[in-house]
């Protein structure tokens, strides 16, 4: 039998007898010829992608400095292998829930050992953050037949209290002369949690210096995802894609380190707490947060890339719904702008909204029973964020490129009324804005 | 193909490949003319349809350089059309993977739709005869012998 | 925000309805010189999506959804 990319015509209409072809023009139209670097996809060997990243939110809040390095080493008939490698250093603090009010107050830290003070009137910040994260991940791709081809790859991250492992898998198939691609993916994640001073129970109280009764052990979290895809070219400068993902997680979704205050429903102010005599401890009450034990996530996401004469227009779309009543709008536009024939400027826009989970609260009225769920998490609170960057970039005459970008992120919350209790809490900053600044430059190579 | 064709009609293709020839702009020395397959009776010609932005047409130059060289003598004729609508990316590709074999091109793609062409890059094969022989999708490297083993069979022909 | 949904819903369905009959949509296979384009892959930037993903990942409630395969030179 013949392969399907050798073929040998069967029937008369395919058997072209090529003395009967009218003899065709062919010939060169010829014009300047340009100094521009041949097609950008030079076939190294080894392909090298490296940045270095920074990371600083106002406030002294989360500071991250990061290396990433992503390799792809390429084998005969387009298989490849892609390799990647990031370390995260971060420090800094993030908001543990706790509302801000106008005297100070007293936590205890996540491992149980000490206290810390918020001074009157700021957002309560958990400053004991500093950890080193290690991710790889590992990638083979390879074609199946003519028309399709097939990706298989492990991930797996390492911080001091969690522990990421997963599995992914992809299949593609061209149709219409390859102008139309069709994928689906596949992806599973095993992860676990090893807090410091052990996962609290949801929903218990924040305890004194020492005590750590209401800690559990080990806890874990599994994430199924699916994604199906279609990509089409729709004209020679002119490429979409839709993509249609859904996530199901499943275990331990709470964050550890996070509470919400109880509160007197009255005034709005957190209640008092007196620590057990000659133990430091929290000043008010405070209840460790509860998210339930799933989330399913659906979204859908349209991509558009056009050429104009050089320049590229990148914008997309996402819309994301789930069970936890979040739903989020994202939407992403580039404008690469080259300059001269090496390098470019890509001005880049993005906005995104969402609103808050459902059980999403910035208090607790302490005169009523506990919910099932309650998180202050400023994540899944309701609100907008704007991103702005620029970045430049540049190839040199053996074919490495540079690229800088700088960009500003600013998330800029609101709390719904009802989610307010008391006379005092209009006054107060409930929602923990973020304003971040992203530096990243990197450099790629091949050999 | 001339004595298959009646004289009025052969009259006619010498006319239209006259005609054509006139309306020809560019450089003469560059301008590889037009593709007559008429002077390869008795040849096996193989015609690849290549572009200078092609990945896997970086791996089947040396290759074909190496048939070219190989079988020429047996009457291979290798013919390399280029599909770029910028003939001068077509002139950046060849300096760094030049071709010891014909080249023409095709910017405008009458000759890829007459042969039907559904992948890049393609190769077509055809015997001494005139008709094809067979038609391979793509470039593999893993292939080469298989590819080479029918050029053997084709030329033994 | 809701009729921000159905709109966004409409769109997308629109979308994925349009592609459906599309056989004849596109480019011969010697016409990809543009697509082939480092620039005009749909993701050109891995290593910097990656980067985006963690950090809006860590930051907001909604992540992935993007990402796959298509486009490009179309070859072999």
């Amino acid at each position: 039998m013949y392969e399907t990319d050798k073929e040998i015509p069967m029937s008369r209409k395919n058997s072209k007898s090529v003395a009967a072809t009218l003899t065709t023009a062919t010939c060169a139209l010829l014009g300047t010829t340009s100094t521009t670097p041949v097609n950008a996809q030079e076939e190294d060997e080894w392909e090298l992608d490296t940045a270095l990243l920074y990371y600083n939110e106002d406030g002294n809040r989360v500071q991250d400095i990061s290396f990433k390095m992503l390799a792809n080493r390429n084998f005969v008939d387009d298989r490849v292998l892609s390799l990647s490698l990031g370390v995260d250093s971060l420090t800094g603090a993030t908001p543990i829930g706790a509302i801000p009010f106008a005297g100070p107050q007293t936590f205890t830290s996540p491992s149980g050992n000490q206290v810390r003070t918020t001074p009157p009137g700021e957002i309560p910040l958990d400053p004991s953050f500093l950890d080193t994260r290690v991710a790889l991940t590992a990638n083979w791709q390879q074609p199946l037949g003519r028309l399709s081809s097939f990706n298989a790859g492990l991930s797996a991250s390492s911080e001091y209290d969690y522990l990421h492992l997963g599995a992914n898998f992809k299949l593609s198939r061209d149709f219409n002369k390859r102008n139309t691609t069709v994928s689906m993916g596949l992806a599973f994640a095993a992860d676990e949690l090893d807090p410091v001073g052990g996962a609290p129970m949801p929903l218990t109280p924040m305890l004194d210096v020492d005590d750590l009764s209401n800690r559990m052990g080990n806890q874990n979290k599994d994430v199924m995802d699916v994604v199906l895809g279609v990509s089409q070219i729709i004209n020679q400068n002119l490429i979409m894609q839709f993509n249609y993902s859904f996530s199901s997680s499943d275990g331990y979704l709470n964050d550890p380190y996070k509470i919400v205050s109880l509160v007197d429903p009255v005034t709005g102010d957190p209640v008092p707490r007196i620590p057990s005599p000659g133990v430091d401890g929290p000043s008010h009450e405070y209840r460790f947060e509860s998210r339930p034990g799933e989330r399913t996530k659906h979204s859908l996401f349209g991509q558009a890339k056009y050429y104009m004469n050089g320049k590229v227009l990148d914008a997309s779309y996402r819309y994301m719904t789930d069970d936890w009543d979040i739903d989020s709008h994202t939407v992403d536009v580039r404008f690469r702008w080259p300059i001269g024939d090496r390098s470019y400027l890509e001005p880049h826009f993005r906005y995104y909204t969402q609103t808050h989970a459902n059980f999403y609260r910035t208090s607790l009225d302490s005169s009523l029973p506990l919910p099932s769920y309650a998180s202050a998490d400023y994540r899944l609170g309701e609100f907008d964020a704007i991103t702005l960057g620029l970045k430049y970039g540049w190839k040199t005459e053996s074919g490495n490129e540079w690229s800088a970008r700088l960009e500003a992120y600013s998330a800029d919350g609101s709390v719904p009324a009802n989610l307010l209790i008391g006379s005092n809490q209009g006054g107060l900053e409930m929602y923990p804005d973020l304003d971040a600044i992203i530096a990243q430059f990197s450099y790629s190579f091949g050999w | 193909m001339m004595s298959s064709i009646g004289n009025g009609h052969r009259a006619f293709v010498i006319a239209v490949m006259l005609i054509l020839t006139l309306a020809m702009t560019g450089d003469p020395a560059r301008a590889d003319g037009m593709l007559n397959l008429n002077e390869y009776d008795g040849k096996v010609v193989v015609l690849d349809f290549w572009a200078s932005w092609c990945v896997p047409c970086r791996r089947s130059f040396p290759w074909m350089n190496e048939m070219q060289k190989k079988y020429g003598a047996d009457g291979l004729v290798i013919i390399g059309v280029n599909m770029d609508s910028d003939a001068s990316e077509a002139e950046v590709f060849l300096r760094d993977y030049p071709a010891e074999f014909k080249i023409v091109y095709d910017s405008s793609g009458d000759l890829a739709r007459q042969f039907d062409v559904i992948a890049m890059p393609s190769s077509y094969i055809i015997g001494r005869d005139g008709e094809q022989v067979a038609r391979h999708l793509g470039f593999k490297v893993k292939k080469q012998d298989e590819y080479e083993a029918l050029l053997v069979e084709t030329l033994k022909q | 925000m809701k009729k921000l949904n159905t709109v966004a819903s409409a769109l997308l369905v629109v979308g994925l309805a349009g592609l459906g009959g599309c056989s004849s949509m596109g480019v011969e296979p010697w016409e990809r010189d543009i697509m082939a384009k480092e620039e005009m892959q749909l993701t050109a930037d891995p290593l910097e999506a990656a980067i985006d993903d963690h950090i809006y990942f860590s930051k907001e409630a909604s992540s992935g959804g993007r990402g796959f395969g298509g486009g490009g030179c179309g070859c072999n």
